[in-house]
């Protein structure tokens, strides 16, 4: 009997030191409003794909949605709602040429699905409809947000320590800083072209 | 001669440096927000989808308004159909004025043969001077086409600066389609159109629209008889060829991306090359109202033209799953199916001239002939994937009716002030033959490699270029047959700018004649070829 209280008070102890030592990384991205994504390099957090494929739909000649953001090891199901063939490929994942592949080109109603197993952001092309354009960020983690209006984002449960935060947003430079997570910890960027 | 020496200037640089016109249409690319290789592999040729698009009117084949990023602005709730006929048929207008516009600009060298033609001009006259290399501006083009719902289609292009700085344009197409118009007869879907206005013939491959700096030579082909001295004389003088846009009505059917197609135009005729505006009556109004002319007469003649065309495509596709579709899927998008497509065309006109002669008692009259006329041909295209290889043949006839006098003895050609013809009896036909085989190779998505063939075999133009006579479609060519081989490479900069090279070597011509000591007839002596080199830079938005 001693030896379960033992237990679950060591569990608790346990439980307590991780909670105080969980911080919050937030800040202001200058140069962009919303929609810009934020993603923060935390090797002890774990990344939770969604049990069901996400979907990046063909429809009126565009990518809906735009931006998607998935962590890492998702599933995404390219569906072609158009009456005319679409074709989806992409040329690397995070700048790595190697990861470039390319699903094909399929009818209204099919889709292909793919499991994105690296992290970075994809860039979709339709080279069917070369002015087609959408981006999928794959995140490492459950560790991101995206910006509001006014571009400010909040991350929590980011544990203590030094840490990558990345931002990225379309057709600015993709920018990363090293950042001393302690608490509630500031990191404020500005984009530039 | 000062003025024969003019003309054979101006013939030979509209021969040698007239640029064909050719569009994209930017204005779809705004209403539908994508780009122009939707429709175009290297503009203005169409791919698969943009045949499917033309044919369906200038929409989607299905599902068009899901596509429209610029709505079009109604004309009428569609309910409105319920009323009828007492209220207007519902239609609509695009959402965005439709307009396009094109440029292009040439950069242009010529062989050092160019002052050859210079011996021509009588003594004492300074020749014009043809310079070795040359910058020229092209044309100024606008253009606008869509659909005003009911699926009637129109399109209208007019070159704006054809004529040079501040000069006078030119309408090319100006028309109304009507698609699918069988329905109201419950014919099958897409088994009848009609289309009325101006429009290019429905050539086998289009010279309006080409992807090519230079003129095919057997579409610029007019037939011009045989009159020099010595030879057998031909009254023909039909300037009619396929370059040119028709007035009239045409009914058609089928696809051009697949299965059957066929046309049937009746078109004015006007064998004499005279232009609308000058063919007026300050006695009869034209259709503007006007008592003394307003636009005036596109035709010459009472008779109209009638102009067919059939063709089959065979769709070779290997791929089960895309043989159906409008394009072949392939792990790197659409492209067009492998086919081959087989046609045949034909056109029938009467060439009319009229003479002042007399009748059997003297009496001075205007004789008229009805020279019947016809071209007639066969074509074939082979897609495989990027590379496209196509071509035609065509035979031209023209009824040679030559002028009698009383006695029933030929009247020497040309007919002059002095001739007193009477009739007209049959001669010998004037014909000719010929075509072009073309090979365009998409290597990459902005580059297309080209290599053209063209032929034309007319004896009759030799024999007046004997006579060095600049009437003739070809001037001086030094063989009955003229061949031309015209290696090509286009770039596409963006997909709305291109940059094209050509290089033309062109038919033999001959500046020289002497009379054979043995025949005691003309014959042409130092042949010499006018090959040019011409860069192209064309933009549309």
């Amino acid at each position: 009997m001693k030896l379960k209280y033992l237990v679950t008070l060591l569990f608790a102890l346990l439980l307590g030191t991780q909670l105080l030592t969980a911080g919050t990384v937030s800040g202001k991205v200058a140069g962009a409003g919303a929609g810009t994504v934020v993603w923060v390099d935390d090797p002890s957090a774990k990344a939770e794909p969604p049990s069901k494929p996400l979907v990046m739909d063909q429809k009126g000649l565009l990518f809906v949605p735009h931006l998607l953001v998935v962590p890492v090891g998702s599933t995404v199901e390219f569906l072609n709602s158009d009456n005319v063939q679409h074709n989806v490929f992409w040329t690397g994942i995070g700048g790595n040429k190697k990861l470039g592949h390319n699903l094909g080109t399929w009818p209204k109603g099919e889709k292909r699905s793919f499991k994105f197993d690296n992290p970075g952001v994809v860039s979709l092309l339709c080279n069917v409809h070369p002015e087609m354009s959408a981006y999928i960020i794959v995140v490492p983690s459950s560790l991101h947000a995206t910006t509001d209006a006014n571009g400010e984002y909040t991350i929590q449960n980011v544990s203590d320590g030094a840490h990558t935060v990345t931002v990225w947003r379309e057709g600015m430079k993709q920018q990363s800083k090293q950042v001393n997570v302690s608490g509630a910890t500031k990191a404020d960027f500005t984009l530039s072209k | 001669m000062r003025i024969k020496s003019q003309a054979l200037w101006i013939v030979m640089l509209l021969a040698v440096f007239c640029p064909v016109l050719s569009h994209g249409i930017p204005a779809f690319s705004r209403q539908y927000q994508t780009s122009c290789t939707t429709c175009h592999l290297d503009f203005p040729k169409l791919n698969d989808f943009g045949k499917a698009f033309k044919d369906a009117g200038f929409k989607f084949p299905s599902d068009d308004a899901s596509f429209l990023k610029i709505p079009q602005v109604m004309l009428g709730a569609p309910a409105q159909k319920e009323l009828f006929p007492h209220t207007i048929w519902p239609g609509a207008i695009p959402g965005a004025l439709p307009v396009s516009l094109r440029m292009n600009t040439f950069f242009q060298k010529t062989g050092g043969n160019r002052g050859n033609f210079g011996s021509l001009v009588p003594a004492g006259t300074v020749p014009p001077f043809i310079p070795k290399t040359d910058f020229s501006a092209g044309l100024f083009s606008i253009f606008t086409a869509g659909n005003f719902g009911s699926d009637i289609a129109f399109w209208v292009d007019d070159d704006i600066s054809i004529a040079g700085q501040n000069g006078n344009g030119g309408l090319g197409d100006g028309y109304l389609r009507f698609v699918n118009v069988g329905r109201i007869f419950k014919l099958p879907t897409d088994s009848l159109h009609l289309r009325a206005g101006r429009f290019e013939l429905d050539l086998p491959f289009t010279q309006a629209r080409s992807i090519n700096i230079s003129p095919y030579d057997i579409y610029t082909q007019s037939n011009i008889g045989a009159v020099t001295t010595g030879f057998a004389q031909q009254n023909v003088n039909n300037l009619f060829n396929f370059a040119g846009g028709s007035n009239g009505v045409e009914i058609s059917g089928g696809h051009m991306y697949g299965g059957y197609h066929y046309s049937l135009a009746i078109v004015d005729q006007n064998t004499s090359g005279v232009g609308q505006g000058a063919n007026t009556s300050p006695f009869v109004p034209s259709p503007t109202g006007g008592s003394n002319g307003g636009v005036g007469f596109a035709s010459d003649a009472n008779f109209k033209d009638l102009y067919t065309r059939f063709s089959y495509r065979f769709n070779l596709e290997r791929d089960k799953a895309s043989r159906n579709a409008v394009q072949a899927a392939g792990a790197t998008g659409p492209r067009d199916h492998t086919y081959l497509n087989l046609g045949t065309f034909s056109f029938y006109g009467r060439s009319v001239q009229r003479f002042s002669g007399t009748d059997l008692s003297g009496t001075p009259i205007v004789l008229t002939t009805r020279e019947p006329f016809y071209r007639a041909g066969a074509d074939f295209s082979f897609n495989y994937r990027t590379f496209n290889i196509y071509g035609l043949f065509m035979y031209g006839h023209d009824t040679n009716q030559l002028p009698v006098d009383i006695t029933g003895t030929l009247v020497p050609l040309p007919l002059g002030p002095t001739s007193a013809p009477v009739g007209f009896i049959h001669g010998t036909p004037a014909t000719f033959t010929g075509g072009f085989i073309q090979t365009d190779y998409l290597v990459l998505p902005w580059m297309m490699a080209i290599m053209r063939w063209d032929a034309v075999n007319s004896g009759q133009d030799r024999i007046n270029g004997l006579a060095q006579s600049t009437s003739t479609p070809f001037v001086l060519p030094f063989r009955s047959t003229r061949n031309r081989f015209t290696p090509g490479v286009q770039f596409l900069i963006h997909a709305n700018i291109k940059a094209s090279f050509e290089y033309q070597f062109r038919p033999q011509q001959s500046v020289t004649v002497i009379t054979n000591p043995i025949t005691g007839l003309p014959v042409a002596v130092q042949p010499f070829r006018t090959n040019t080199a011409v860069t192209a830079l064309e933009w549309v938005f």
